[in-house]
């Protein structure tokens, strides 16, 4: 065994070494393009899904969000409930909202002609309490982020200013700047006035299609205090959500809803189940095309090498060897052609989008390199090459020595 | 007898099926230079790959060193023709990418023999067909008649019993014809060499002690 493994290893290094330079290189080429096309697709939506996972924990939902009973507006006693909650180990904070439909309008020349509104949410915020808790402070674009005893101000995201590549331009007030004048006509009817402090761009249409005012200035809006819409609550480890909600119930918050940022991710989580699927099936196709590749290349080889093998059956060796000497020339090709896949996503590809990364109306995206993927991606390419290596070197093996070496 | 054929038949299974060989009976004594001729298509090759192994019989009975070829597994004849048969064909056949050295210490390496012998063997045995000094050389920097003497090289290193040829000058220009019958003709007459050739070069007939004649795929007559 041992013998005949030398000699397969003896003919197929010869082949390779001393072989077409050219179809080695281009193989290889192929081959490593090939595990780029299997490793990219997936890292995108990994890539997607990871951004999009964050811009919900990190602006949006936090990792747990309590919300009032049923047959409750508000949550009462808010902050009993946040001290609480905040007490808890593992906790980093909790912040809590009003959220408040309004209608937005925008009187740019002040003279009562061409007024622009628009119906968007309006939330409070506890700036203390919100720093710890979202990065929308990060993100103001032009102007300031709000500050205690602010009353009159507000923050607006870029959907709603129609300003710094908003998506939704033509819903928006098309042109707001920091300073300008804003009527907000809130739900019960209350109208107040506020100037915009800043205008903020997360790159998620979800978060830049709100506005921001003080937790003070909302409460005196809707003549409440101690309540809040929503608590949203981050924790360390972002996966512990159900361990937490737990934990919660059995402190006696049991009359609120609590429930985990997964599930308000109700459009995002069938968006990465057709990923799932999509992967699948462009994995599936790209395993095929490399195998249906090396198949071809070793096809060829063998066709133009038919007398060889006849040849070499004639002074007695046997099928396998001749049949594993392919084997192993299509294994070192493979391994090449991922090695080097490896090296162009790794240290060219993923380092191009982590300083371009592609820009989706859920945030901006980076390739995320799963090593379980790239593990399955190397392994199924080099297995599909075992088995286009095998299927045209076993049938040209099996060929009768005749027909090999004369041709009929 | 090195080689026993009794009534052996090779009919192709082409549409219209081909009678190559009709029945055959001859024998080879062990160190004979025997030599298969004939006019074109009168089924001399398909006669030598019968004996070489290289072709299924149709029918009748084939014993090579006193085994019963035609019982043999695919595995077995393998086995059997890496120990006792080697090979010349027409066109050389050498693989691209060995070097002489290398095409030649190939069988000895399928046999397992260790590294040390078989490149020592193979270099006197390609010292002995005057390739000493082309030992590192690939074929394609090998003239014709070079690489016909690195396939003898091959085909004698691991001391076949029979050493079979199939028109091994074919394609060779006179000088080096000369070279490769002469080659034979040493292995057969110092070594013992059991030689089956075939040929249709009437020239080579002096080379041979055995000739069989044959004529629409049966034995015209046997020459001694």
């Amino acid at each position: 065994m041992i013998k005949d493994l030398k000699v397969s290893y003896f003919l197929a290094l010869k082949a390779i070494t001393r072989g077409n330079k050219g179809t080695l290189i281009l193989t290889v080429l192929i081959l490593a393009l090939s595990f780029i096309n299997l490793s990219f697709i997936p890292s995108l939506l990994s890539g997607v899904v990871d951004s999009m996972n964050k811009q919900s924990v990190n602006n949006l939902f936090a990792n747990i969000i309590i919300e009032p009973g049923e047959d409750e507006t508000y949550i009462k006693r808010v902050s009993n409930l946040q001290s609480k909650i905040n007490s808890v180990p593992g906790v980093i904070g909790s912040s809590a909202h009003y959220d408040v439909g309004a209608v937005f309008s925008y009187d740019e020349d002040r003279n009562g002609k061409d007024v622009k509104t628009g119906s968007w949410g309006v939330r409070s915020i506890n700036l203390e309490d919100e720093k710890r808790i979202t990065t929308t402070y990060q993100m103001v674009v032009e102007g300031e982020y709000l500050e205690e005893g602010n009353r009159d101000k507000i923050i607006i995201g870029k959907e709603i200013s129609g300003t710094y590549g908003s998506e939704l331009e033509h819903r928006s007030l098309k042109g707001v700047k920091v300073g300008d004048e804003l009527t907000l006509t809130f739900n019960n009817g209350i109208q107040r006035e506020y100037e915009v402090k800043g205008i903020f761009n997360s790159k998620n249409v979800q978060v830049d299609t709100m506005a921001f005012i003080t937790e003070r200035e909302m409460e005196s809006v809707l003549k409440l205090n101690d309540r809040a819409s929503e608590i949203i609550v981050k924790i360390e480890q972002t996966g512990e959500e159900d361990r937490y909600i737990e934990k919660f119930r059995s402190m006696g918050i049991v009359k609120e809803e609590i429930k985990s940022w997964t599930e308000y991710m109700g459009m995002a989580q069938s968006m990465i189940k057709s990923f799932a699927i999509v992967k699948l099936i462009l994995v599936a196709i790209g395993l095929l095309v490399a195998a249906i590749t090396i198949f071809i290349v070793i096809f060829v080889n063998v066709v133009n090498r038919r007398k060889q093998i006849g040849i070499l059956k004639a002074i007695g060796m046997r099928e396998e060897i001749i049949v594993r000497s392919y084997i192993l020339q299509s294994f070192f090709y493979a391994v090449c052609g991922v090695g080097l896949g490896f090296i162009l996503m790794n240290f060219l590809i993923v380092p191009y989008f982590i300083a371009y990364p592609l820009s989706f109306p859920f945030g901006l995206v980076n390739l995320i390199v799963n090593p379980r993927d790239l593990f399955v991606s190397s392994l199924s390419l080099i297995v599909a090459s075992l088995i286009g290596g095998f299927i045209p070197s076993w049938r040209a093996a099996k060929e009768s020595i005749i027909n090999a070496i004369w041709g009929s | 007898m090195i080689i026993k054929a009794k009534n052996l038949t090779r009919t192709y299974p082409t549409k219209i099926p081909c009678l190559a060989l009709k029945g055959v009976d001859f024998s080879i004594k062990q160190g004979e230079f025997t030599a298969i001729m004939g006019r074109s298509g009168c089924g001399k090759s398909t006669l030598l790959h019968q004996l070489g192994l290289l072709d299924i019989p149709t029918t009748g009975e084939l014993f090579i060193d006193e085994t019963n070829i035609l019982k043999l597994s695919e595995a077995e004849k393998s086995h059997f023709r890496l120990k006792k048969l080697g090979y010349v064909f027409q066109e050389y056949a050498l693989s691209p990418e060995l070097t002489a050295l290398e095409s030649v210490y190939l069988p000895l390496m399928l046999q397992g023999t260790g590294k040390e012998e078989y490149l020592a063997k193979a270099a006197e045995v390609l010292g002995k067909v005057g390739l000493d000094k082309r030992l590192n050389h690939l074929p394609g920097e090998l003239s014709g008649g070079e690489q016909q003497r690195v396939a003898v090289a091959r085909a004698i290193v691991n001391n076949p019993k029979i050493l079979f040829a199939d028109e091994p000058c074919a394609n060779l220009d006179s000088e080096s014809s000369d070279l490769v019958m002469k080659l034979f003709q040493e292995l057969n007459q110092k070594l013992g060499q059991t030689i089956v050739m075939v040929t249709h070069e009437p020239e080579d007939k002096k080379y041979a002690g055995h000739i069989i004649w044959l004529k629409d795929g049966l034995l015209e007559r046997e020459e001694k």
